[in-house]
């Protein structure tokens, strides 16, 4: 048959954000695909080495729009590592409760891509819905809906309005009220199975060797989680499960996407009953007169869609000498995806490329 | 895992028949959050122009825009801020590093027009611009927009425990009321390096201190460079407006502080603290000052007074190559300095480190010399270029109420005690004034009460004929006075010195006093005749103001010379008196009666000495 | 970092610095010439994970320093040993006027992208790297863009028509 090639993207149906595929396909197989990321690419790193330490706070959320959260408390962690600005006890709980919120609420925006690119509407829907109703959590803790802006070097930005606990805990049980609507009508539909099962395949070998983490991972069945390994925040604080899948297929990634979802709203209940009192922030320097020693560090936590890392160094000046992000849909997107994509047939595209949760802000930074 | 079922999807059907969850906006609204992000809004009563806001914006999407009707106070900019909504990303860092609290974002989020330039705009609130804010019964979201905006719809304002700044100050050492109570030793310790760079990085660098200050010190400067361990640099920028430091960094009325833009939630930059510290860390003023070689340009001034003003004259003339000459009857410098301020405030040390710079820079001293008695002050008029009259006030004033001459006088016992033998103080002291300086006459008389009777009971009183509220003395004055165990006997007139047979001091007869102040502010105390009482003491100090004395002055020099309407003398704008070649600056000229102020008026006759014999 | 691999590293090579452990990050710098057999010295010892591969432009110094961060992948859940806590910062300083070096890929293949956008954006030439065609940018730039020597502000107003200032017509208040 004779080859031809595609154009997949950028602006596609089946596919969140800009970001495009050139496939090499032979009637309905792909022979090559080639990712072209760059569509959104900012220059933050570059920006960022014109900015202060404090203002630069202000935009690492705006990488990606999808978590901006696990932007903002990697780059809190690396100011902190570099600066040695201790946390309050309080705000580590804070901070996991938040991130675990932004966990649900990204995942959610997560099954909305992977349903609304799969024709289930319906549930797309009730995922988008439910976003929402974290987002308005978001809204009052930190008084913004998308951008929170929240978490800065030193601990919160502000303490939980009174009666938030009981917010947080309402919102979480009525989302958590729908999963058996949403297993009925998506997890447990034969259609989901019949079109994820088997498709995008990585399996747990070439997953390592491609650098792999997240959800691609914990697919294959290993339960490696940056939460897990090298604890931040509070999560060593409370005992929780990593959930994971065996087959490594789009079908078994879901599912973890799921199971984590669930998961994170257990830890966030047990996180409420154990948060201390006190104080949420350890006040930074005057952000005018704010230098940081000549020194370099790698901060790394687990963002919804795998392992974030930050190479950030200073040379002693006001502002970041280099700042470089590692973004989990950088090594899904560029490296990992391409390999999927060899041998699957055109209509699995998005299917693949949304369940390795590819974020194309995030590649292009 | 096994194949799931077709069917499982139809158990959610329900739904067909249940409400739908959406909003039905704009008829359903959905109130945004307490803390919600939105337009600013900036309280222009409490808004002092600084600018922070503008400086920390990473977007610039704040710039300071000059509002030419307003009336800034001290301490306040002509300015204001003005916000463009293409750049801002309404991240709230204007808000947490605000100062008085001013900039807050409320709740409102619309704007939709046609025309971009409504996306730039002043904020204000409902205090400063009724028409924009309306009440809610008269707001309707279909109009929502900058110019229509919910009246008390504050979002996400300032929390003083989440400031970008830091408001309080570090902590300056100080010995204790009970040990500084018995000795003149110095009661501020000052800071060591590191607290001394920890205070110096609170600085936010808006310079409003720099307007508030009278000599226009390079403050926001030289506290940089303090914070960044360079003294020598810090020294150089104070000596550029001011060349007593030593002396400043511990008597300085501080207007800087006054105007801090951290004053509003906080304590104010320990400005005189820091310029204190730079003083005293520096060893050697002339090893970290540059001294640029001027070429003499031949000319001589004489200098009346090596006060502040006097001192700061000399500095700045011998720096532009002219000749100097200082007059002064003390037989050391400082001039009020060196005997006004007790020991425990200002050593003489640190006087004479000042003084001893200006020294070796080539101005001559004559101390121990009193213009009209061992030099005649026409002398001085025809033989050099320039004359500067920096006398300051040197006469204390007396309440002249009946025995009054059994009064000791604030000036006489503070230069005593300082230069001179040490008073021999009673057991009852009652000291009348309710100023500065009759604070330092009770605070010493105190000390030596304690030093002289070191086993007996001893009191210091301090009568005042102003109340609490209308004391002229410092807030802080007060507090160590009170510290220390000084009585305070506040809206109390004296009458009357009362004598015991011997002619010795018994007592203060005193009346209740009604008010100090007419109607149109001025001095005139009236009382209650009735409410009389005694105050028992044997010793009686007045410290209730002082004057200057001119008597060295030809009554037909004097007549030429003329006062404004506040009793003080006039100067032009170059700092020329009515007497051709005769400046003037310091106490006798300006109403604020400190040593900035002096040093302020310095750079003005400088410029005009210099402009005149040139 | 455990001792026997600290052992092995200092007598294998010559004029590597290992730098003590702060927080669960050891610095290791390495010779460029050896920087591949560190790598893969390292990855047969656990510290299998690729995290990111990074560079910076030490301009003043006149040299490109490229950045391995390695971590290890655990092999079971809830055994930690500090090795899975570690990341390896691995440096080499290669010439600014030179700017050379070899790919990783046959160690690490996410090595790839890493190496791509370094090309791409400090201009640095990865020797056997199969596509070093642009991966993020649109336009040509006669200096690589990320390098410290490139005026992102200069370039703006170079290149691009001037941000019309909003609000300049009319000072409405």
């Amino acid at each position: 048959m004779r080859e031809l090639e595609l154009y997949f993207g950028p602006q596609h149906l089946g596919m969140v954000g800009n970001f495009s595929i050139t496939l090499k396909v032979e009637g309905d197989r792909i022979l090559k695909a080639t990712a072209n990321p760059g569509y959104l690419h900012r220059g933050f790193e570059k920006l960022m080495e014109l900015r202060s330490w404090i203002k630069n706070f202000p935009m690492v959320c705006r990488i990606n729009v999808v978590e901006p959260d696990s932007m903002e408390m990697i780059y809190a962690m690396g100011v902190e590592k570099l600066a040695g600005i201790e946390v309050p006890e309080r705000a580590h709980y804070i901070r996991s409760i938040y991130l675990e919120l932004a966990r649900v609420g990204s995942h959610l925006f997560g099954l909305w891509a992977y349903a609304n690119m799969l024709g289930f509407d319906t549930v797309a829907q009730w995922a988008m819905y439910h976003r929402d109703l974290v987002l308005d959590l978001f809204e009052e803790l930190t008084g913004g809906r998308v951008y929170h802006i929240y978490i800065w070097p030193g601990g919160v930005r502000r303490d939980f309005p009174e009666g938030f606990k009981d917010k947080i805990v309402n919102t979480l049980h009525s989302i958590g009220g729908c999963v058996p609507d949403y297993d009925n009508t998506f997890f447990n539909n034969r259609l989901f199975y019949e079109r994820a099962k088997g498709i995008g395949t990585v399996t747990r070998e070439e997953a390592l060797a491609m650098g792999g983490t997240g959800q691609v991972l914990r697919a294959t069945g290993m339960q490696y989680d940056v939460r897990r390994v090298e604890p931040y925040a509070a999560y060593d604080k409370v005992p929780w499960e990593v959930p994971t899948r065996e087959d490594g297929d789009a079908y078994s990634r879901i599912w973890v996407v799921r199971d984590e979802m669930i998961e994170s709203v257990h830890m966030i209940f047990k996180l409420l009953d154990a948060m201390p009192e006190g104080e949420v922030y350890n006040r930074i320097p005057n952000p005018f007169k704010w230098t940081i020693p000549n020194k370099e560090a790698y901060v790394r936590c687990e963002s919804s869609r795998g392992e974030l890392g930050l190479y950030l160094v200073s040379n002693g000046g006001d502002k970041p000498y280099r700042v470089h992000f590692r973004t989990p849909s950088y090594t899904h997107g560029l490296t990992i995806l391409e390999k999927a994509l060899k041998n699957a047939s055109i209509a699995d595209v998005g299917n693949i490329m949304i369940s390795l949760y590819v974020v194309a802000p995030e590649i292009d930074r | 895992m096994a194949k799931p079922s077709l069917l499982s999807p139809l158990k959610s059907a329900g739904f067909l028949f249940k409400k739908p969850k959406t909003l039905r906006y704009p008829f359903e609204l959905k109130e945004p959050a307490q803390r919600y992000r939105g337009f600013h809004l900036n309280d222009w009563g409490q808004c002092t122009g600084c600018g922070n806001c503008a400086d920390i914006c990473p977007n610039d999407a704040i710039q300071m825009v000059e509002i030419p009707e307003l009336e800034p106070k001290l301490g306040e900019k002509k300015e204001r801020p003005k916000l463009d909504y293409g750049r801002c990303c309404f991240c709230g860092l204007c808000v947490d590093i605000c100062p008085p609290g001013s900039l807050r974002l409320s709740r409102d989020y619309f704007h939709i027009h046609f025309d971009t330039d409504t996306f730039t705009f002043l904020p204000k609130d409902e205090k400063a611009n009724q028409e924009n804010f309306l009440p809610a019964e008269k707001y309707s979201v279909l109009k929502a927009s900058l110019s229509h905006r919910k009246e008390n719809y504050e979002g996400f304002v300032s929390d003083l425990q989440y400031t970008l700044f830091e408001p309080e100050r570090v902590h300056m050492p100080e010995v204790s009321p009970e040990e500084r109570k018995v000795s003149f030793i110095e009661q501020v310790i000052g800071y060591n390096r590191e607290e001394a760079q920890k205070e110096a990085g609170r600085c936010l660098g808006c310079q409003l201190c720099e307007e508030a200050c009278p000599a226009h010190l390079k403050i926001s400067d030289y506290i940089k460079a303090i914070f960044e361990n360079k003294t020598d640099e810090s020294l150089q920028k104070i000596f550029e407006d001011n060349p007593i430091p030593a002396i400043c960094g511990r008597v300085c009325m501080k207007h800087c502080e006054d105007a801090c833009s951290l004053r509003f939630r906080g304590e104010p930059l320990a400005i005189r603290w820091l310029k204190r510290y730079v003083a005293d860390t520096t060893k050697d003023y002339k090893s970290a000052l540059e001294q640029k070689h001027v070429k003499p340009s031949g000319k001589t001034v004489a200098v009346i007074g090596a006060g502040p003003g006097g001192l700061a004259v000399a500095y700045f003339l011998i720096l532009k190559g002219h000749q100097v000459v200082v007059f002064d009857e003390l037989p050391g410098g400082g001039g009020t300095m060196r005997i006004g301020p007790p020991l425990y405030r200002l050593p003489l040390e640190s006087i004479d480190k000042d003084v001893d710079y200006i020294h070796s820079l080539g101005v001559e001293f004559k101390f121990n010399t009193k213009v009209g008695r061992d030099v005649s002050f026409e002398y001085l008029l025809k033989n050099y270029d320039a004359v500067f009259l920096g006398i300051g006030t040197t006469l204390s004033r007396s309440t002249k109420v009946k025995n009054s001459k059994k009064c000791l006088l604030a000036l006489d016992f503070l230069k005593d005690n300082k230069i001179g033998k040490q008073c021999k103080v009673g057991k009852e002291v009652i000291v009348i004034g309710g100023g500065n300086v009759a604070m330092d006459v009770a605070r010493e008389a105190l000390r030596l009460q304690h030093m002289q009777y070191p086993k007996n009971s001893v009191v210091t009183k301090a009568v005042s004929l102003e109340d609490w509220d209308e004391m002229p003395a410092t807030k802080e004055e007060i507090e160590e006075a009170k510290e220390e165990g000084i009585q305070f006997h506040p809206a109390w007139g004296p009458k009357e010195v009362v004598l015991d047979e011997k002619g010795c001091v018994k007592g203060l007869l005193c009346m209740k006093v009604k008010s100090v102040f007419d109607k149109q502010g001025r001095f005139a105390p009236t009382f209650y005749e009735e409410k009389e009482r005694l105050l028992e003491g044997d010793m009686i100090i007045e410290a209730i103001g002082q004057a200057p004395d001119f008597s060295f002055i030809s009554k037909k020099l004097f007549d030429q010379l003329k006062f404004t309407k506040y009793k003080k003398v006039y100067v032009d704008k170059n700092g020329m008196t009515s007497i051709t070649g005769l400046f003037a600056g310091g106490d006798i000229v300006n109403v604020n009666l400190d040593a900035v102020t002096a040093i302020a008026d310095a750079k003005i006759a400088v410029e005009g000495i210099d402009k005149y014999i040139c | 970092m455990k001792d026997p691999l600290k052992d092995k590293l200092t007598s294998a090579f010559d004029g590597i610095q290992i730098q003590p452990a702060d927080r669960n990050q050891i610095s290791i710098t390495a010779n460029k010439e050896s920087i591949l057999s560190v790598l893969s010295l390292l990855k047969s010892n656990g510290y299998n994970h690729l995290a990111l591969i990074s560079c910076v432009d030490w301009i003043e110094e006149k040299r490109f320093e490229l950045v391995y961060i390695l971590s290890a992948y655990m092999e079971k859940d809830k055994h930690f040993t500090d090795m899975e806590k570690t990341n390896i910062i691995l440096k080499t300083s290669i010439y600014r006027e030179k700017p050379q070096f070899i790919s990783a890929i046959p160690i690490f293949e996410n090595a790839e992208p890493y190496e791509r956008e370094i090309h791409e954006l400090y201009g640095i030439h990865f020797e056997g790297h199969p596509r070093l065609t642009p991966l993020f940018l649109e336009r040509e730039y006669k200096t690589p863009p990320f390098r410290k020597d490139f005026d992102t502000r200069k370039y703006v107003s170079d290149v691009f028509d001037p941000i019309p200032f909003v609000g300049k017509k009319a000072d409405k208040r």
